[in-house]
């Protein structure tokens, strides 16, 4: 554990003459990480600062602070307080300088493993003014300034900058691509129609996607991120599986069986779409292969099915079904063989997610005390774990791309928002404030 | 960039004609018919899939530390685009069909029916007052009526919306049984996305589960 990483970002309009760097060099091979491994310690990272170079006021200070929410979010980096260190510096250049040197030295000794700073400016465009940013990197393992970035673009991506930075960071000790730039699509109220929104994975940003003026419900995005599908109502009277394309807003319907046609799900490698359609009397889950359209019926009970997930391999569903009562999770191969019941505790137990880690499911779980909460569940039914506690109804739970945490909604505060919850049950985070109505949170996956 | 790289599919996803008529928002592009043929789709209900699988080789667009940075381009959408959502015609058309439905429905004096938490029976209260919604409807033969689901803020959207057409479904069903012709009568669950009520109490829970009787418009 004698891992010393100094991260520096520079971010600047100055630095843009990438000259100085050639004393960077070294043959430091790259770390690579089990982050979750719950033997896993998070690597020590501070942030000096986003120093401010000629860009508006605020310019170093947002990215500064984008940077250090995605670094703690990550749950990769443990951010460390470098004031309270007694690193009090807020400029360390180009990293090169004696000054520098110093202020490494006394990182590494406080075990700080990586060291990043930035400087960030304006640079003069043609239309308008462009927005840079430089970050280095220092680790203290291996003594020397890594590497580092240098972005540009208009102003209104400075948190998409520090969204990249940050994932960067996330790559090179991990190798995975980080969760920063990830999206969450939900419905949001307007008036009495329900629409369909995209916003960044910490909350900003948000963009409706749908303005039809009725329901539109349960979005699921497409491996690939470039398309939701989600139910929606034709003429008020009719349930279908739509399908948008981000891109461009064109939107079509997919599957338009009569009766409900819910819970759509694409399989991780695309190739099938399951869902929930009452079409041949009660809700029963279907298989449609998106290339033949050939269409499987994966269950046949006189009760309620819905909510099909997929495992990650693709090989396996968990579902609900109300087959004893009240809804309770259920496991089946992807084929409708081989289906046996996974939750037992409690009598109402639906909405499951499986995590792209494969290791666990979670699902919305009703308490003694009849409340609506968050629980997962491991797939051979050993390992059970209720996450949220407190009154207001907690629901449709989806997990992010690195498995490390889930985005749901919730009445917890009085009207319904979305959260985000780390999987253990720790640092739960409000993510909406707008608005009266926010709900069915669903991640992206990674880009 | 490789920021933007990732669209060079967008042109390839087809819509099909049927979609088309059904979507309401509809968009010149979208009259192109992809492979699937919509006579087939009008047949099967299963509309156009475009391939949505990761992209081979699409990576995570992050290119690693450098010792010596080049300047990367950030762009807007980072690989999720995002159109601007279109305010369709169906906007104004919907609530303007909303409001008429209410007006047909209130001149009916059609009443509604509750149900307990949980459940989809219908009580003896209910039954008395789908009788008298069943003789208006026979005195009324022409109308065509529409049996909505609803429930209450507690539980999952998703279960929500199978308990909306239990519900639905069972309103329909006594009315059948009362001599209401089964072809007027069409049904839809709303879950708990339409409600009548917004306050987190029982009196307000109470009001959110029931099926709603609506006077269609229309045809």
């Amino acid at each position: 554990m004698n891992r010393r990483i100094l991260v520096s970002i520079v971010v600047g309009g100055i630095c843009a003459v990438a000259g100085a760097i050639g004393i960077l060099e070294s043959g430091a091979a790259d770390v690579f990480l089990e982050a979750t491994r719950p033997d896993f310690q998070k690597i020590p990272l501070g942030v000096v600062s986003i120093e401010n170079n000629g860009g508006p006021e605020w310019l170093g200070g947002r990215l500064e602070e984008v940077l250090k929410k995605d670094v703690k979010r990550s749950l990769v980096f443990e951010l460390m307080d470098l004031p309270s260190l007694g690193i009090k510096v807020r400029d360390v250049g180009n990293g090169l300088g004696n000054g520098s040197k110093a202020v490494f030295k006394q990182a590494a000794d406080n075990g700080v493993s990586v060291l990043v700073w930035g400087k960030a400016g304006l640079k003069k465009g043609e239309k308008e003014d462009d927005v840079n940013m430089e970050g280095f990197v220092y680790d203290s393992g291996s003594d020397e300034v890594v590497g580092g970035k240098r972005y540009a673009g208009s102003p209104s991506v400075v948190r998409l900058m520090a969204h990249r930075f940050a994932d960067e960071l996330v790559f090179r000790y991990t190798g995975e691509p980080g969760i920063a730039r990830t999206k969450i699509a939900y419905v949001s109220a307007q008036g009495a129609a329900r629409e369909l929104f995209v916003m960044d994975y910490d909350g900003y940003d948000a963009r409706q996607l749908t303005a039809d003026g009725f329901l539109n419900l349960m979005p699921r995005w497409s491996p690939d991120r470039r398309f939701l599908v989600f139910t929606a109502y034709r003429d008020r009277n009719t349930q279908d599986i739509d399908m948008i394309e981000l891109a461009t807003g064109k939107r079509w319907t997919l599957v338009s069986y009569g009766g409900l046609n819910i819970t759509p799900a694409l399989s991780p490698d695309g190739n099938f779409l399951a869902f929930a359609s009452s079409h041949e009397g009660n809700s029963e889950i279907y298989r449609l292969d998106t290339r033949t359209k050939a269409v499987q019926r994966l269950t046949t009970n006189p009760a309620g099915e819905l909510s099909p997930t997929w495992s990650p391999t693709g090989r396996e569903l968990a579902f609900v079904s109300d087959r004893g009562g009240g809804p309770q999770v259920f496991l089946m191969s992807s084929d409708g063989s081989n289906v046996r019941r996974l939750t037992f505790e409690g009598d109402y137990n639906a909405a499951p997610a499986w995590s792209p880690r494969g290791n666990w499911i979670a699902y919305v779980c009703r308490t003694p005390r009849k409340e609506y909460k968050l629980c997962v569940i491991s797939p051979d039914g050993q390992k059970r774990m209720q996450l949220t506690t407190g009154g207001g109804v907690d629901d449709s739970p989806s997990w992010s791309p690195d498995g490390r945490h889930l985005v749901f909604s919730s009445t917890a505060d009085g009207k319904s928002h979305i959260y985000m919850i780390d999987a253990d049950g720790k640092d739960l985070e409000r993510l909406t404030f707008e608005g009266t109505h926010n709900s069915a949170p669903t991640w992206s996956p990674a880009s | 960039m490789a920021v933007v790289a990732c669209f060079a599919l967008v042109s390839t996803s087809g819509c099909s004609k049927k979609a088309v008529q059904s979507g309401g928002d509809t968009q010149s592009s979208q009259e192109k018919t992809a492979k699937g043929g919509s006579s087939d789709e009008a047949k099967s209900g299963v509309g156009t899939f475009p391939d949505t699988s990761m992209q081979s080789g699409g990576g995570s667009g992050l290119r690693g530390l450098d010792k010596n940075p080049s300047e990367e381009r950030v762009s807007p959408g980072n690989g999720t685009m995002l159109a601007k959502a279109d305010s369709s015609a169906s906007l104004g058309r919907q609530l303007e069909e909303v409001r008429a439905e209410q007006a047909a429905s209130a001149a009916a004096g059609l009443r509604d029916v509750y149900f307990s938490y949980d459940s989809w029976m219908i009580s003896e209260d209910g039954r008395q007052v789908l009788s008298r919604d069943a003789e208006w409807m026979k005195s009324n033969p022409s109308s065509a009526i529409k049996v909505e689901g609803h429930c209450d803020e507690r539980g999952t959207s998703a279960y929500n919306l199978v308990l909306g057409e239990k519900r639905a479904k069972a309103v329909r069903n006594y009315l059948v049984e009362l001599g209401v012709s089964a072809n007027r009568l069409s049904v839809v669950s709303y879950g708990k996305e339409r409600p009548f009520c917004g306050e987190h109490a029982e009196a307000c829970y109470q009001e959110n589960r029931r099926g709603h009787l609506v006077v269609r418009s229309g045809k």
